[in-house]
């Protein structure tokens, strides 16, 4: 049995870049995420963060309520140069929305809100294929957005083109 | 029927290898051997996880168009857990106490709970938690609708009694290496050292402008990614 996360021990970090490359992309380009097949998904982040420990010894630092990432706070944790560790998301795709939070370390979701059932489900048989098309729908989301981050993660100028992008806007 | 749920926290898996279509009566007879069997007349502390379909929690049947999950097929599994109420045994500890004008030594205390055990489990009710997940089988994907310890452990351990195959839970690497990623990348990911990003706190920003954004990781990754090549010529 393989279930213990090895691979958010050994490649947590990765899911934290992820997290706060969504923010940088969604401050510095709008949120709308192009996905293949000619998908668009929009991302925001909501009224939950966490910022990672930069060591063990840290303090993790957690913002509720209101407007999280426009607070002072915020800012200065990224000129720190924390990671997100678990936000509050807000996606869309069409006219379906979804709410959820995700713990980079593991990417698991936590506190899921599909959209509204469908007007025409009829039965509770509809609901649930409706629901679970929903569920599939947002578990392919985030895996697409994660693909689109690494690739532009994995490039081998990845350091001097958008980390460095990156660098300049968390040290705003 | 119930509905499957519209809120709450899901945890992706993903397994390797092939297992039985779920539109086959195979596929039920797979989960059939691990169903769910009640511990509600058990005279002791014991833990029962096993298969139920959303139609029938007793775990006594496994009709296809139970699972019926419409993109997915739904799977359910039930862990009912029986343990001695430790707020009896205080009561009837205290009692006995006050009984004999002192406190009971250990091996007095081991033999009252020995028989508080014997009378009470029987009457004793298990806790019972139903767990639900959708699994997609072309897609080797399970999502399942829990996100404590004890449910993913027991959820991975049943997946792979009934189908010989190992759950990998879809953490950065997993979920990485089903991206479309180039074999370079891949290679590049399963090697991936974290930024560093600039800690702009304690450089000035003339020092900042200067330095390079490549962190001590990223010569590490360099040195990686040279060292794969000279193994790969």
């Amino acid at each position: 049995m393989s279930a213990d996360a090895q691979g958010a021990e050994s490649h947590g970090f990765l899911g934290e870049e992820f997290l706060t490359w969504l923010w940088f992309r969604w401050e510095t380009e709008g949120g709308e995420f192009p996905l293949a097949g000619g998908r668009v998904v929009g991302v925001a982040l909501d009224d939950f963060l966490t910022f990672a420990a930069l060591t063990e010894d840290e303090t993790e630092q957690t913002l509720r309520r209101g407007l999280p990432t426009r607070t002072a706070e915020a800012r200065t944790a990224l000129r720190q140069g924390h990671r997100l560790r678990k936000a509050r998301l807000l996606l869309a795709e069409g006219d379906r929305q979804w709410t959820a939070t995700l713990d980079a370390p593991t990417m698991t979701l936590s506190g899921v809100k599909l959209p509204d059932d469908a007007e025409e489900c009829d039965s509770d048989a509809d609901r649930t294929a409706d629901r679970a098309a929903n569920w599939l729908a947002l578990h392919e989301i985030v895996q697409s957005l994660y693909g689109a981050f690494l690739k532009e993660r994995l490039q081998d100028d990845y350091r001097t083109t958008g980390a460095e992008s990156q660098a300049a806007w968390m040290a705003r | 029927m119930p509905t499957i749920r519209k809120s709450g926290g899901v945890v992706p898996f993903y397994w390797q290898g092939k297992i039985v279509d779920p539109r086959d009566d195979a596929f039920a007879e797979a989960l059939a051997p691990q169903r769910f069997r009640t511990i509600e007349n058990a005279a002791s502390e014991e833990v029962s996880v096993g298969w139920v379909t959303p139609a029938d929690p007793t775990g006594d049947s496994f009709a296809i168009e139970d699972l019926d999950g419409g993109v997915g097929t739904w799977l359910r599994f039930r862990i009912d857990k029986k343990s001695m109420p430790m707020r009896w045994l205080q009561i009837h500890r205290d009692a006995a106490e006050k009984a004999r004008g002192r406190r009971l030594s250990a091996k007095e205390r081991r033999e009252l709970k020995d028989d508080l055990i014997d009378q009470l489990l029987p009457r004793v009710l298990p806790t019972v938690a139903l767990v639900d997940a959708l699994l997609f089988h072309e897609r080797k994907t399970v999502l399942l609708f829990a996100t404590s310890k004890t449910a993913k452990e027991a959820f991975a351990k049943l997946f792979f009694e009934s189908f010989s195959l190992p759950l990998e839970l879809a953490d950065p690497l997993q979920r990485g290496l089903r991206a479309d990623l180039s074999p370079d990348q891949r290679h590049a990911l399963e090697r991936a050292e974290p930024v560093r990003w600039p800690n702009t706190t304690q450089r000035s920003g003339a020092a900042r402008d200067a330095a390079s954004p490549l962190p001590q990781a990223g010569a590490a990754e360099a040195a990686t990614s040279a060292d794969a090549q000279e193994e790969s010529r």
